[in-house]
């Protein structure tokens, strides 16, 4: 009844329980309403709060990576030349570093031995020379399965490559490559020597060269000095070592009826021996420049 | 002394009637567009000599004129010859070529290789076995010699029309013969080039080509010759996959990652050089028949069936190469086809295992 009255005086004069009950209903769900909304409004602004702060994190990362970048622009600009007003950007920075290690790669072939990886293995290049002078290349390419195998080559045929690799390639790659190169350049020294001596002093020999593919048999008429009294040697160098460019035997032989002269004998002993020192085209010059004291010799 | 000069003068012109016969016939092969040059590679008629004759007339005549030259240079036999070597030179793939290949004995010493060694050896074999042979020799570049052989018997005169011809690379184990028609005469050949060149034995190689170069390069191992270096300017992966680039992209490939595999495959046992030129492969087949339906008259049958396959085309390696590209056959092909270059074959005998 105390309940019916007080409830009374909230505006709209009501009575009984159920319409009690119904005001008590209104005022839970106004209050549980009004404790909702700053709720709600809360989650909006935290979440908006997060946001901000994550904005912010970004916005800092970013102002130091630009910074960052700023710096090292700086410091490559620096190594440059006060002179040069252009600005490198890192792609080109990194673009002429890239040209300066391919450079370094393609100058290895000047060692003799270089190579470069394949997807199945390794393409080796054996560069040859002789006395400063660059000769041909030669190209192995290997396959690295267990046991090593070659994929294919430029190495001439009658350089006895199965030979070499039946030896060396299944046990130690590295004897098999230095030795397939030694071969290779005692060849490439030996053909150089005869194709200087056909080129450059054709006029010192009286017929043809007489060669073969190793250039381990030479055989050749000559002459001390193109024109002139003197009369032509027959040479006749075996080079039974493939791994040398200097001759093993050597055979000199007067190619006329009549018996040599005494100086004819030592010269033609002298020949002999420079056959055997010196390399083929070095006697000829030899021969060249000693032109005058020869003469000199036969009209005393 | 008169009557002796006569006589000489009779013999000359005996000699010279069937030279004289044999230049005619070589020069008359020789085709107009060529004739200049392979008669400055001859180099026996003189340059002035050559300007003597007018090579616009009819090629009978033409022929006459240079065959009368001939004779007064007081030509040979020997020249003849030589003359014939250089046309075969020039047309080397109207002959088939067989490759032959020698071995030594095992710790041989060092091949010291002396060509005139050689072919005085190889002239003195022939010669001994056979009285009645003609063995005439050219040098070649890469130190290697081309030898014409002209058969007789012991009662006939070599027959200058049916030559054989032998290239040999010094210091090298293979031969290169063109098919002699007297097969009679190939155990002797044989055996005058092992014994001349210091081999011990020597073995014909199943691989025969029209295209000596070709078989040059199988079997030194000369047709793949790209290698991968620091020094190369085009860069491997740049190679188009044979799918247009530029087509619409509204259209795709169903098969594409098939078409790639095909085309991976493919270069990989092919490789991207020019194939050495074949013109077929054969294989004999002597295999008992497979089949997966039981029964059958031939399923019972014990002996092996026999049949010959043979590959041909212009240049059969391109052809196999572009068999998988082309959607024809699968790849990878079956490496019976595969394996010619690299095993140096294009002959096949195939049995049960």
């Amino acid at each position: 009844m105390e309940l019916a009255n007080t409830l009374s005086q909230d505006g709209e004069s009501r009575r009984g329980v159920l319409a009690h009950l119904e005001r008590l209903e209104t005022q839970v769900s106004r209050c549980r309403k009004k404790l909702e909304e700053p709720q709600s409004a809360q989650a909006v602004e935290s979440a908006l709060g997060t946001r901000i702060h994550e904005l912010r994190r970004l916005r800092d990362k970013l102002r130091a990576e630009v910074k960052q970048h700023q710096a090292r622009v700086k410091a490559s600009t620096t190594n440059v030349e006060p002179d040069q007003t252009l600005e490198i950007t890192e792609q080109e920075f990194l673009k002429r570093k890239r040209e300066n290690v391919k450079a370094i790669l393609q100058a290895y072939r000047f060692t003799g031995i270089s190579g470069k990886l394949t997807s199945r293995g390794v393409c080796v290049c054996i560069g040859t020379a002789f006395e400063g002078n660059l000769l041909d290349s030669y190209f192995v390419d290997l396959v690295m399965q267990k046991p090593p195998q070659i994929h294919h080559h430029s190495i001439p045929v009658f350089i006895p490559l199965e030979e070499i690799s039946a030896k060396y390639l299944q046990t130690n790659i590295q004897h098999f490559l230095f030795t397939l190169c030694e071969y290779l350049n005692a060849y490439s020294g030996r053909k150089y020597q005869a194709d200087r001596l056909q080129s450059d002093f054709a006029a010192f020999l009286a017929g043809p060269l007489q060669r073969n593919s190793l250039c381990n048999l030479l055989s050749f008429t000559y002459k001390a000095e193109p024109e002139g009294q003197s009369f032509p040697f027959c040479a006749r160098l075996l080079y039974k070592d493939l791994t040398t460019t200097l001759p093993t035997d050597v055979t000199v032989t007067y190619q006329g009826t009549d018996a040599l002269s005494t100086t004819r004998e030592e010269q033609r002993a002298a020949h002999e021996n420079l056959f055997f020192t010196k390399p083929l085209h070095q006697v000829f010059t030899s021969f060249a420049s000693k032109g005058d004291k020869l003469d000199m010799s036969l009209v005393s | 002394m008169r009557r002796e000069l006569a006589g000489d003068v009779g013999r000359a012109k005996e000699m010279d009637e069937t030279v004289s016969e044999f230049f005619r016939r070589t020069i008359l092969k020789i085709p107009m567009t060529e004739m200049m040059t392979i008669l400055k590679t001859w180099n026996f008629l003189s340059e002035n000599q050559l300007q003597t004759v007018n090579f616009r007339q009819r090629k009978e005549s033409l022929v006459q004129d240079l065959v009368l030259l001939c004779e007064e240079n007081r030509a040979s036999l020997k020249d003849a010859a030589l003359l014939d070597i250089i046309y075969t030179q020039f047309h080397r793939h109207q002959k088939v070529w067989d490759v032959f290949q020698m071995s030594k004995g095992p710790g041989e010493d060092i091949d010291l290789f002396d060509m005139e060694q050689f072919k005085s050896s190889f002239k003195k074999i022939l010669k001994r076995a056979l009285k009645n042979v003609t063995v005439s020799f050219r040098d070649a570049e890469e130190n290697a010699v081309w030898i014409r052989i002209a058969w007789g018997t012991q009662y006939r005169k070599p027959n200058q029309y049916k030559p054989a011809y032998v290239v040999y690379y010094s210091q090298t184990p293979y031969a290169f013969t063109s098919s002699s028609q007297l097969k009679s005469n190939l155990p002797l050949l044989g055996q005058a080039l092992t014994i001349a060149s210091k081999h011990h034995q020597i073995v014909k190689m199943d691989l025969r080509s029209r295209y000596l170069d070709s078989l040059k390069a199988i079997v030194f191992k000369q047709y793949n010759q790209t290698f991968e270096t620091h020094n190369s300017t085009t860069p491997l992966q740049e190679r188009s996959l044979g799918l247009d680039i530029n087509m619409d992209s509204r259209i795709i490939h169903e098969n594409k990652i098939e078409k790639e595999r095909v085309q991976r495959v493919t270069q990989e046992i092919f490789g991207d050089y020019p194939q050495p030129r074949l013109e077929f492969a054969q294989y004999k087949l002597e295999t008992k028949f497979k089949s997966d339906l039981n029964g059958g008259i031939l399923a019972e049958r014990e002996e092996p069936l026999r049949c010959l396959v043979k590959f041909s085309s212009p240049h059969l390696l391109e052809a196999l190469k572009s068999l998988a590209p082309a959607g024809i056959a699968d790849a990878p092909l079956s490496p019976l086809l595969t394996c010619i270059p690299n095993k140096g074959m294009n002959y096949f005998k195939i049995r049960d295992k």
